[in-house]
């Protein structure tokens, strides 16, 4: 229990489909509980007709599918057998003479399809529901119309206002929060590759540095490798008391330095532990832009001093930083000679000496990644005068 | 452990994240608020068709009247959007269950009893955790007190029996999936504002380390120098071809002009050009570090990054010390080299002394980075580290001072 609240409390860390575990775990256990818990108010219930021992039978067959599904870390399939199972734990609750309470059910039927946060699934099932509702209310609302009922034909009217309503409430919301997630979410994902290739250029200027002034990389240097030794045996300590195995692993974090990982992974002569060990490790090396570098990188940018936040401040659009549509064009201009003409890039062997093409530039102003940068107005701009900025920029 | 994740984070964060909601908060409001009207509409509706007394009427109508007065007075406030918004998802809030328990009042009836989940799912739409909150709190007790001290309200013509306690039961499921569901949506969306703003401000910082590294290894020299001529005649060319003045000349004369005068001589020199415009040309001034020069180097990586849309963020893109598929060993040995590396100068982060590690460390999401029980033994320890470094390594470890 304490696992599963910490889970939820976590789930933003989670992966879409750890999530989807968590989910399923926590309706599985809701509805466990849910058929417990109303046995009792059911057996006063007058279930009647000859599928009443067949229903509840399949809801606690289809409960068992979706755990053993959960075990099998098939989550999307447990989540349709879970669905199934609420759908028909609904139908079955729906048959007893409780018209009211069974149909207060369809909104709790609707909420664990809401829970599940998948939008198809909520589509599919969730009309099902809605059907049945409608079905159910057409065929039994004098029923449920109150003592107090002015209009019972308004009354059953009512009902359906409010399950529709629920209904199509909530598809807004999952449509919105779709919408606006899945556009965050892409950009994120987008920015974060950006940014590891910044920092690519970074270590790659690192190392020109290093080289130029013949300066060691801080890796090889022995006092270093010490420090880092006698602070990992030092918390290692309070896990086990021999150190003999962290130090042949410090030793071998030093060594991988010097080594390809694919050389080891491809060598039959290396045992599994050191592969595993390698692959683990190989984030946290100092000889390439690794996660260790990208991390101590951005922990730097922390103490730079910038400007404030403006409106601009994360914008990168011509068309956007400037009014005039001249000044538009002329930093158009500009910009497409900075990319000719300045060394942007790295060349095969690694340094950082290439600039771009004028074909690379063209293509580059055609992708859609770049209206980041410039409209469609400025790329025909470009390319009616194609050759005049490849001729005079 | 964690004393104050905010002391050390980028202090444009959070006005962006407040930017990037309010562009939702904006989206969310209207779609509330046309809702809103669709039911006024349809309430007034049932209460013609029923013949029902128009002072009840003009109550339940005044009352969706004020709150969509509320909301345009709201809306419509220039200064602080983000808060007037934020008070706007909670007055509405309020004024969604006041008009569903007014109609319950009035009608009496279990259907009428049902809006209540129509409220809820009204509000569930801003996906805001004080909303959530204060909707469950008003959905629970607005159900409890109703079923105890009204339980004529669910009497029905088909049963004898009431079913209080079934829909209190019934509330209290509905409310706890719905919590979780909300709490896990809002968690998430936390996340994203954070990890978006905290990216966005990322991508400025590590362009200018790149640009000020780059320098250093002698490849940025991004100088507007070498630019006037071939624009001059690029754009005598293009004015040629199209068959207009060349009103560009003047612009790069200006371009030159902002190197190196003073913004009086500037708008004596270029009347035309209004104190707005010209701040905007000084900020893309063709100089590395320039809002220009920025962009530039951005323009020039977005192609090098393949990206599918398909693609979501999975826990192999977080960068951390403590992937839960790392052995212990693993774990230790990067904790201890980027202990180590904070402890050295390097050159583009200054060496560190112990206290500023911890503070750091305890006052920033980079503890969220570390491994908790290695965390725990620094935090117990820390005197221990310091003293270890300070033996080993005897003198100051640099890696920067040749550069310098």
């Amino acid at each position: 229990m304490h696992r599963v609240i910490n889970k939820v409390r976590n789930s933003e860390f989670l992966t879409f489909n750890e999530l989807m575990r968590l989910k399923v775990s926590v309706v599985s256990t809701f509805l466990v509980v849910f058929i417990l818990f109303t046995i009792p108010i059911s057996s006063l219930e007058n279930v009647r007709d000859n599928f009443s021992l067949l229903i509840p039978i399949s809801i606690v067959v289809l409960t068992v599918i979706t755990i053993l599904l959960i075990l099998l870390n098939v989550n999307r399939l447990a989540m349709h057998t879970a669905n199934i199972a609420i759908l028909i734990l609904t139908i079955y609750y729906t048959r007893g003479d409780n018209h009211f309470y069974g149909f207060i059910l369809f909104f709790i039927a609707l909420t664990i399809l809401i829970f599940f946060q998948d939008i198809l699934a909520y589509l599919f099932y969730g009309l099902g529901i809605v059907g049945f509702g409608v079905y159910y209310l057409n065929l039994n609302g004098m029923k449920i119309v109150g003592e107090n009922s002015i209009n019972p034909a308004i009354s059953i009217l009512t009902y359906h206002v409010a399950l529709i309503g629920f209904f199509l409430l909530f598809l807004i919301q999952f449509l919105l929060s779709d919408s606006i997630y899945e556009k965050m979410n892409r950009e994120w994902v987008r920015m974060n590759r950006l940014l590891r290739r910044y920092q690519d250029y970074t270590f790659g200027y690192i190392e020109e540095i290093e080289e130029e002034n013949e300066v060691e990389p801080v890796w090889k240097d022995n006092r270093f490798q010490k420090t880092v030794h006698e602070i990992s045996l030092f918390i290692n300590q309070f896990f086990e008391k021999d150190a003999e195995k962290i130090s042949e692993v410090v030793e071998y974090y030093f060594f991988l330095h010097t080594q390809e990982l694919s050389e080891i992974l491809e060598n039959k002569e290396a045992n599994i532990f050191a592969k595993r060990y390698a692959i683990q490790m190989d984030k946290y090396l100092l000889n390439h832009n690794s996660e260790m570098i990208g991390i101590l990188l951005d922990f730097s940018t922390l103490f730079m001093k910038e400007n404030k936040y403006t409106n601009k401040r994360y914008d990168y659009n011509l068309d956007r930083l400037l009014r005039d549509s001249s000044d538009k064009l002329l930093f158009l201009a500009i910009l497409y000679r900075f990319l000719k003409r300045e060394v942007t890039r790295f060349d095969k062997w690694g340094k950082i000496s290439e600039t771009l093409s004028h074909d690379e530039i063209t293509n580059l102003f055609k992708s859609s990644v770049f209206r980041e940068f410039i409209t469609y107005e400025q790329l025909n701009f470009y390319l009616d005068n194609e050759e005049l900025f490849r001729d005079n920029l | 452990m964690l004393k104050n994740r905010f002391r050390y984070q980028y202090q444009q964060l959070n006005t962006y994240k407040e930017q990037l909601e309010l562009q939702h908060l904006r989206v969310k409001t209207i779609i509330v608020n046309v809702i809103n009207i669709l039911f006024a509409l349809l309430v007034f509706y049932f209460f013609t068709v029923l013949k029902i007394t128009t002072n009840k009427l003009v109550i339940v109508e005044l009352l969706f009247g004020i709150q969509l007065l509320i909301n345009l007075y709201l809306y419509a406030q220039s200064e602080d959007q983000y808060n007037n918004l934020k008070l706007s998802l909670y007055v509405n809030t309020l004024f969604e269950y006041v008009i569903a328990v007014t109609l319950i009042f009035i009608f009496q009836t279990p259907s009428v009893f049902t809006l209540l989940f129509l409220a809820y799912a009204t509000t569930a739409i801003y996906q805001d955790s004080k909303v959530t909150l204060l909707s469950n709190i008003s959905i629970f007790f607005a159900g409890l007190l109703l079923t105890i001290n009204y339980p004529l309200v669910f009497k029905t013509t088909g049963t004898t029996t009431y079913q209080e306690m079934l829909i209190v039961i019934y509330l209290f499921l509905y409310i706890i999936l719905l919590s979780i569901s909300s709490y896990i949506i809002i968690k998430r969306k936390s996340f994203f504002y954070n990890n978006l703003a905290k990216i966005k401000e990322s991508e400025v910082r590590n362009i200018r380390l790149m640009a000020e590294i780059g320098r250093i290894a002698g490849n940025e020299h991004f100088q507007g120098t070498e630019y006037y001529s071939s624009l001059q005649r690029f754009f005598t060319e293009v004015c040629k071809k199209i068959g207009i003045e060349n009103i560009f000349t003047r612009k790069i004369n200006l371009l030159k002009d902002l190197e190196y005068k003073l913004p009086a001589e500037l708008i004596a020199k270029y009347p035309e050009y209004t104190v707005e415009r010209l701040q905007e040309l000084e900020e893309m001034r063709l100089a590395v570090m320039s809002k220009f020069h920025h962009l530039a180097v951005k323009a020039s990586k977005v192609g090098e990054v393949a990206f599918n849309k398909k693609e979501q963020f999975s826990e192999a893109l977080f960068q951390s010390f403590k992937h839960p598929t790392d052995e212990q060993y693993v774990k230790i040995i990067a904790f201890s080299v980027f202990y180590v590396l904070l402890k050295t100068d390097k050159l583009f982060l200054k060496e560190f002394d112990e206290e500023k590690i911890r503070d750091i460390l305890m006052n920033s999401e980079y503890f969220y980075l570390i491994d908790s029980k290695i965390f725990q033994i620094y935090q117990d320890n820390y005197q221990v580290f310091d003293m270890i470094v300070q033996d080993v390594l005897k003198e100051r470890l640099e890696y920067a001072p040749r550069y310098k």
